[in-house]
Formats: C-alpha cells, sequence, structure tokens
C-alpha cells in the first residue's frame, strides 16, 4: 500500500464513522427547531457561549452536559445487567455501522487507481444494510426485556413484531429495485442513477421504480421507529417504551441511535431512491471533463448564496421585543463577516485552484468534493422529511400499523415486482 | 321514550381518503407552510419572549395573597377562621389573639400561608367576611431556591400591595 492508499482509506473511514456522529447534532437542532417552527413556537434559541448562539445549536451542548453528569441509574430489580448495558450499545453500534456501506462519493480515480467512496469498500452494498437494519432492534428488543418492566417489554415486542411486518415490505421494494439496477452494490447503483432518461429527466430510482419508493420510504419510517411508527415508544400508553428504565448516557446512546438510525437510513433512501451523490444532469464524467467551467460557476454561485443567506441573518437573528443595543444584532454580524470570510476563503482556493493545478487529479478530486456536498445536501433534505413527518402525523394504531403493513404494502410490493420484472424483460 | 337518532356520516371509507397519501401529503403541505412562513420570517412566530416580555395579568388573576388593611392601616383581618376552614389544602395557619388596635376583638397573631401546599383556588378569598385575604397580587411567578421563603408570615402578606385600583377590582367580579 502507497501512502495515498493509507491515508484515503483513513479519510474515508473517518468520514463513515465521523459523519453520523456530527449529524446527530445537526439532526437533534434540526428537530429541536423544525418541530418548534411547525407548530409556530421558536424552540431553544437561548442557550448560548459568550453570547454566541449558533441559531440554537448550543443547546446540544447543554444538552449533551446535563446527560453525561446524570446520575446513571440501574434500577435494582434488573437482573441481567449485562443485556441492559448492551442493549444500547447494539442500537447505536449498528445504527453507525450500517452507514460504512453507502457511497459518499463516485469511485474516485488517482493514477489510474480506483478508490471507492465507501467507508468499508464491500460489494455486499444493500444486503450490508438489510443485515444490520434487522439486528438494530436486537437492541430494542433486549433492552425491553432486560428492563424487567412490563412498558419495556410491550414497546419490544411492539418493536420486534413492527420489524417482522415492515421488514418483508421493504426487502421487496429492494428486490423491484434491484431488478431495475441489476446490481446490489451501492456506488454502482448511483452510477446507474447518473444516466438520462429520455436525454433530459434524471434517471434516478423515485423516477424508475416511483410505487418502490413510496413502499421503501414507509418501510424505513417503520425501521427507524419514526413517528407515526413509533409504537415502541409510544409515551402516551407505554410512558417511553423500551427505554422507560433508562438513564443518563444510556438513555443518551438510545437517543443519539435514532438519530443515526435516521441519518443512515436517509442516506440509504437517498442512494437508492434519488441518485445518491449524483448532481442532476452533471455525471462524473461531465464534472472531470469540465472542471473549469464548473470551478468558475461555483465561484459564481457562492457569493450570491452567501449574500441571500447573510440578508437572511440580519432580518432573523435580532430580538423581538424592545432591546437598547441589540445584541443578537451585533451577533449576527459576526455571523455575516463569518460567511463572507469563509466565501472569500473558498474563492482564494478555487482561484488557486483554476491557474495552477486544474486538470488531471485536482479535477478529480473537486469532482469528488461536489459530490460529497450533494449526498450530504440531499441526505439533510430527506431527515428534513422525516422530521416534516413526525411533526405533521399522528401515530399509527397497532392493528393499523399491522394491517397497512401486511394487508397494503405488503401486496403493493409484490405487484411492483411483477409490474417491473415484466417491463425489464420486456425492454431487454 | 322515542328520541330522535341522528346517524353521523363516517369520513374516511371513500377510495380517496383511504388512499391515504394524498391527504398525508395536504397534512404535510400545511405544516410545510407553517414551517417556511416562520423561517423566512421569525417575527411571525406565536411566541412571547418571557423573561423580558411579560404577560399582561387580567384583574381576576389568582395570584400571591395579601392581607389588606383599612384606610386608618390596621388590618382587615379578624381571625374568624373562615379561611382555614375553608383551605381544601389546608395551607393556612391562623393564630387569634386579642385585639389591641380597639377595631373588634379578635386579631391574628400569626397567619401563615404555606405557598407550597397552596393549590391558588381561591376560597379563602371567597369565604372572608372582611375583605381582609387578595389575590390580587399579580405575582404569578412564585420560585425560590430553597423552602423557607415560600411559607409567608403576617408582616410579608400585609407588606405585599395590590397590583390595580380598588374600582379595577371591584369590577373584576369579587
Amino acid at each position: 500500500m502507497s501512502q495515498l492508499d493509507i491515508l484515503l482509506l483513513i479519510l474515508k473511514v473517518a468520514f463513515g464513522a465521523f459523519v453520523p456522529l456530527c449529524f446527530i447534532a445537526v439532526l437533534v437542532w434540526m428537530e429541536r427547531r423544525g418541530a418548534a417552527y411547525f407548530q409556530d413556537r421558536s424552540g431553544p434559541n437561548r442557550a448560548n457561549i459568550f453570547g454566541y448562539r449558533a441559531g440554537g445549536l448550543v443547546q446540544n451542548l447543554a444538552d449533551a452536559v446535563k446527560l453525561i453528569t446524570k446520575e446513571d441509574v440501574v434500577p435494582g430489580h434488573i437482573k441481567h445487567k449485562f443485556y441492559f448495558v448492551l442493549a444500547p450499545v447494539i442500537v447505536f453500534f449498528i445504527a453507525l455501522v450500517s452507514f460504512a456501506a453507502v457511497p459518499f462519493a463516485d469511485a474516485l480515480v488517482i493514477n489510474g487507481k480506483q478508490y471507492i467512496m465507501q467507508a468499508i469498500p464491500t460489494d455486499l452494498g444493500i444486503l450490508w444494510f438489510l443485515a444490520l437494519a434487522g439486528f438494530g432492534v436486537y437492541g430494542i428488543i433486549l433492552a425491553g426485556w432486560s428492563s424487567h418492566n412490563k412498558y419495556g417489554v410491550l414497546g419490544g415486542l411492539r418493536a420486534a413484531a413492527q420489524v417482522i411486518s415492515y421488514e418483508i415490505p421493504m426487502g421487496l421494494a429492494i428486490v423491484s429495485a434491484l431488478i431495475v439496477y441489476g446490481t446490489v452494490n451501492l456506488t454502482e447503483i448511483a452510477q446507474f442513477q447518473g444516466q438520462l432518461l429520455f436525454g433530459f429527466i434524471p434517471m434516478w430510482g423515485v423516477v424508475l421504480q416511483p410505487l418502490g419508493a413510496i413502499i421503501f420510504i414507509v418501510a424505513a419510517f417503520a425501521e427507524t421507529n419514526r413517528t407515526p411508527f413509533d409504537l415502541a415508544e409510544g409515551e402516551s400508553e407505554l410512558v417511553a417504551g423500551f427505554h422507560v428504565e433508562y438513564s443518563s448516557m444510556k438513555f443518551g446512546m438510545f437517543f443519539m441511535g435514532e438519530y443515526v438510525a435516521m441519518f443512515t437510513s436517509s442516506a440509504l433512501i437517498v442512494t437508492l431512491y434519488f441518485g445518491g451523490f449524483q448532481i442532476p444532469w452533471f455525471s462524473t464524467e461531465t464534472l472531470i471533463n469540465h472542471a473549469r467551467p464548473v470551478a468558475i460557476l461555483l465561484m459564481l454561485l457562492l457569493p450570491v448564496f452567501a449574500k441571500i443567506f447573510t440578508f437572511w441573518i440580519s432580518k432573523n437573528n435580532r430580538s423581538h421585543y424592545e432591546r437598547v443595543d441589540d445584541p443578537r444584532v451585533r451577533e449576527a454580524q459576526v455571523y455575516i463577516k463569518g460567511i463572507w470570510g469563509l466565501v472569500i476563503a473558498l474563492e482564494i482556493i478555487l482561484f488557486i485552484y483554476l491557474i495552477t493545478v486544474s486538470g488531471g487529479v485536482a479535477d478529480a478530486i473537486l469532482a469528488t468534493l461536489l459530490q460529497i456536498i450533494t449526498f450530504l445536501v440531499k441526505t439533510t433534505l430527506m431527515c428534513f422529511v422525516y422530521v416534516w413527518v413526525r411533526w405533521t402525523l399522528p401515530r399509527f394504531r397497532y392493528d393499523q400499523l399491522q394491517k397497512l403493513g401486511w394487508q397494503t404494502l405488503l401486496p403493493l410490493s409484490l405487484l411492483n415486482i411483477f409490474v417491473t420484472s415484466a417491463i425489464v424483460i420486456a425492454l431487454s | 321514550m322515542s328520541g330522535k337518532i341522528k346517524i353521523m356520516e363516517r369520513k374516511g371509507k371513500d377510495l380517496y381518503e383511504r388512499l391515504y397519501l394524498i391527504e398525508v401529503f395536504k397534512g404535510m403541505a400545511v405544516t410545510l407552510g407553517h414551517f417556511i412562513t416562520n423561517l423566512l420570517d421569525n417575527s411571525k412566530l406565536y411566541v412571547r419572549h418571557y423573561p423580558e416580555v411579560k404577560p399582561e395579568i387580567p384583574v381576576r388573576w389568582r395570584g400571591r395573597h395579601r392581607l389588606t388593611a383599612h384606610e386608618d392601616g390596621t388590618m382587615k383581618c379578624v381571625a374568624c377562621f373562615m379561611c382555614q376552614t375553608n383551605c381544601p389544602a389546608k395551607c393556612i395557619m391562623i393564630e387569634a389573639g386579642e385585639r389591641v388596635d380597639g377595631k373588634t376583638e379578635k386579631m391574628p397573631v400569626k397567619f401563615t400561608i404555606d405557598l407550597l401546599e397552596c393549590i391558588y383556588c381561591g376560597y379563602c378569598v371567597e369565604a372572608c367576611p372582611m375583605d381582609a385575604i387578595r389575590m390580587d397580587t399579580g405575582i404569578f411567578s412564585v420560585t425560590g431556591s430553597e423552602r423557607k421563603p415560600f411559607v409567608l408570615g403576617l408582616e410579608d402578606l400585609l407588606a405585599t400591595k395590590g397590583a390595580f385600583t380598588e374600582e379595577e377590582y371591584k369590577k373584576g367580579g369579587a
């Protein structure tokens, strides 16, 4: 292995491990502020460090300090302490590891050598996710069972029944997607979606498989135990469900595991149905071959976006009551200066790239970086859909949930397989 | 016994609603509308910026208690124990003594209200025949870091002033 190999390996694994962790903070923030805005509230916006609130992101630090310094209680009635402690670890770890097979950029070609942009460059792809997603619920069942609490056990039972009902439509939806893509490798699936349908529509999974996409998204909501399928938690009937006996950071692990699972399944939905890392109409070859115009376009677009963003900040980051020398306005000015500083730095980097190193390896790296950003933006939008649905739809009743799973999604996904295979055979 | 029977129309049975997804998208459009308006202009949030902007307290609001006094400064309370008897939370403790200012025969020597027990029902105010106890201080936030300050004595109760004028208070229906 050359030094470049090792460097890229470290970078890929670091991306696969740390990006989901960073996204916990972003998602918790997005959930709380988003929920507030959906309900015409303002959400946590007071916590600050020297007056800097970062739009409420600082609240996460306060929450983390609170969770870490809380007393870590293991109730006396618990017989199997090992399993009790193991359960949140399983939930968190499985959610984190299942992201490893998701490609976040197209294969990077440096000096004729291909580097697959996955944390674990495996061909298993979707199978890796299916194997692990089913395993994640063991943590929930184990938590419910080892809590020795009727609410916990009921929560665990519900999670188990729910996952059994929804793994099947999910698997069948993936089967029909795989018939279209002809591969289980997620990088190849995303590459397939870089093509154009009839020459102008991006050939995303959602265009080729609209029904499959809906079934998969619904099943993914059920898999991650998010509303409207969060019966395992069901605080109105089960107190807190499977994590009722957990406190402190053990609860924090469940909490973070839920958000990592949300991130992972968003990443997978994006990869399977929304083109993965592909920028619509800009395939990897187009990006690499036209790297200079793309860079110039970026240099032009960056200040425009920064202008809009800074205008939004200066409009909204102020106090809505009489206040002498509003500190929030001063805070906003600091943010605006920071954003312009960042824009100038990026412009300088792009300019240096244009006059010195453009052409060759640098073009490929630029394309990869753009694809990573695209992938993260798409995943964030999908996570926003999770938040959006959570604050719109009420929870399903248990029998409605099972009815939807077995009587609607299962026949629909079977029908989808038949129709898809018929069309694929007819076209080939 | 033949009452009128009204058969309610059951909703959610036609195909359009049973497709479910369309209704889901409609609901999501509503919430997204709220989100976008609030995101673009957060002054439209229905939020009171509480510690800085105080809520307006109406006259009939049952706030912290106080004991009223006559115009010459002597207390109206005659230690009749009506409020203490009426109190469902048993938070009023009165100790009666002989009146010294010559108004009537009795007056309280001790008049303690345990605010941690009080449920702010206002029965004491209604029971009082002398209009001696009122809850018109407008104090709605009773906080402290230990238990002791929550037990109000006679002096505390007499020292607190009402937040409204006599006319306003009377108009409030008391």
